[in-house]
């Protein structure tokens, strides 16, 4: 035996002139509190409509507040009355009555969806009877509850957070794009400098051989001109050019020859750019080569 | 609607980090990838948290009223919310009991008040009759 007080709802009942309709009442009243986007005048409003047959002969208010709070104890004592007083045309009404209630906005919401079939299978009523019931008064089949713990729920409902999520990573790949193309950019600028550098080294090094060649010709000019005695036949052009690109003059010895090429292929040999750019090994090794071909030349056909 | 707590064995009233914690441990892919969904914004899961709570009280309903395999309730719904039947007895016996215990208590109080009139009448009737009797034999000493 509890000696607890009786609770707002145990009292409604004893005062109550018809305890079925106070139980339906509160019921119903919970029915409303889950709906959405209602405001507190509305539901009281919608309640008294609703009960206006009912005979309960007491104020709607503190059923009301009692739905409100989701009272478990006392939602639990109004289904037990419900269940025990109910025949079954008046279990289909009451049903009726909470259907209305709960779609008056169009929408069933999750909770609703769930109290409902509460109802169904306290009332007794069978799922074709559930779902013909609703198909009459909505014109809408009775749907499957949707599941927001899933993440389809979420991505049909919170579509905007995922248009936003795609528009970031859309974002975030257009600016990597960028940066990609800005280094490429910065490449075929390197590139193109690295060209530049070599075109004018290979400039440099034509005037190099030019001036060699002048200064020759004057030397031998002036030797002739000293001496009076004419080369008859002048160095194959090639042999020149050879000796040029070993930084040689005509009429070096043998010995001159190949210290010079082991200078020169120290200075250009590809392995000293390793750490370079590709293009500079590139251009050392075609240095390199011709260096080589020039000492492999001379060595063959000079003297 | 599936229980995530429950699935994750976590407590609902867990702080995120712990929440975050037990997502990256499950090791079922898909429901990681539903819960992350879930838990990821706050606003998701203040929703979820409502539902899971509105079916809470729903599967103790049920449990409470003998409901836990009725034809509306199954699949994912009943596996996650459906509660043992605890040992709260029918409200409405329970209503009956203290109404009968109060009327009882009430009849008493009644029959008590009318035994206790009889006997303070008869006090107060002795009392008046000691005192008259003091009175006069004061009076007929003197």
């Amino acid at each position: 035996m509890s000696i607890a007080r009786f609770s707002p709802f145990e009292l409604l009942l004893l005062k109550s002139r018809s305890q079925v309709d106070t139980a339906k009442l509160l019921v119903l009243a919970w029915v409303l509190a889950h709906r959405q986007h209602v405001s507190e005048g509305q539901r009281r409003r919608r309640l008294a409509q609703i009960s206006a047959q009912f005979r309960h002969g007491h104020e709607l208010g503190p059923v009301m507040h009692i739905a409100q709070q989701q009272d478990l104890l006392a939602i639990q004592l109004a289904a037990e009355v419900i269940r025990k007083e109910c025949s079954q045309e008046h279990s289909v009404s009451v049903m009726h009555q909470a259907i209305t209630l709960a779609t008056d906005s169009g929408e069933l919401s999750l909770a609703n969806h769930y109290i409902l079939r509460f109802l169904a299978d306290l009332l007794n009523v069978a799922p074709t009877t559930l779902s013909t019931l609703f198909q009459e008064l909505t014109g809408q089949p009775l749907a499957r509850p949707e599941d927001p713990s899933r993440d389809a729920y979420w991505r049909v409902h919170d579509a905007e957070y995922y248009a936003q999520q795609a528009r970031e990573a859309e974002a975030h790949a257009a600016q990597q794009e960028k940066e990609k193309k800005r280094q490429q950019e910065e490449a075929q600028r390197a590139h193109a400098q690295a060209q530049e550098k070599a075109e004018r080294e290979k400039a440099r090094q034509h005037q190099e051989s030019a001036q060699r060649q002048r200064q020759y010709e004057r030397a031998r000019q002036q030797r002739s001109s000293q001496y009076g005695q004419q080369r008859t036949a002048p160095p194959p052009d090639r042999t020149t050019r050879a000796l040029a690109v070993l930084g040689l003059t005509p009429g070096v010895s043998q010995t001159e020859i190949r210290r010079a090429y082991r200078r020169m292929a120290q200075l250009n040999h590809p392995d000293r750019f390793y750490t370079g750019s590709e293009q500079q090994i590139a251009l050392a090794s075609a240095r390199f080569q011709r260096i080589k071909s020039a000492y492999d030349y001379l060595m063959q056909n000079y003297l | 609607m599936r229980d995530l707590y429950q699935r994750l064995s976590v407590s609902p009233q867990a702080s995120d980090e712990e929440l975050q914690q037990a997502v990256a441990r499950c090791p079922n892919s898909a429901l990681r990838q539903d819960a992350e969904a879930v838990f990821a914004v706050e606003k998701r899961r203040k929703d979820y948290d409502q539902a899971h709570a509105t079916l809470n009280d729903i599967g103790q309903l049920r449990a409470r009223l003998g409901l836990t395999h009725g034809a509306h309730w199954q699949g994912d719904v009943a596996n996650d919310f459906s509660r043992l039947p605890d040992q709260t007895a029918s409200r409405h016996d329970e209503l009956v009991d203290r109404v009968s215990h109060a009327v009882g208590l009430h009849n008493r109080w009644r029959g008590l008040r009318g035994a206790g009139l009889l006997i303070a009448t008869f006090i107060i009737g002795t009392g008046v009759g000691i005192a008259v009797g003091i009175a006069l034999s004061q009076t007929l000493g003197t």
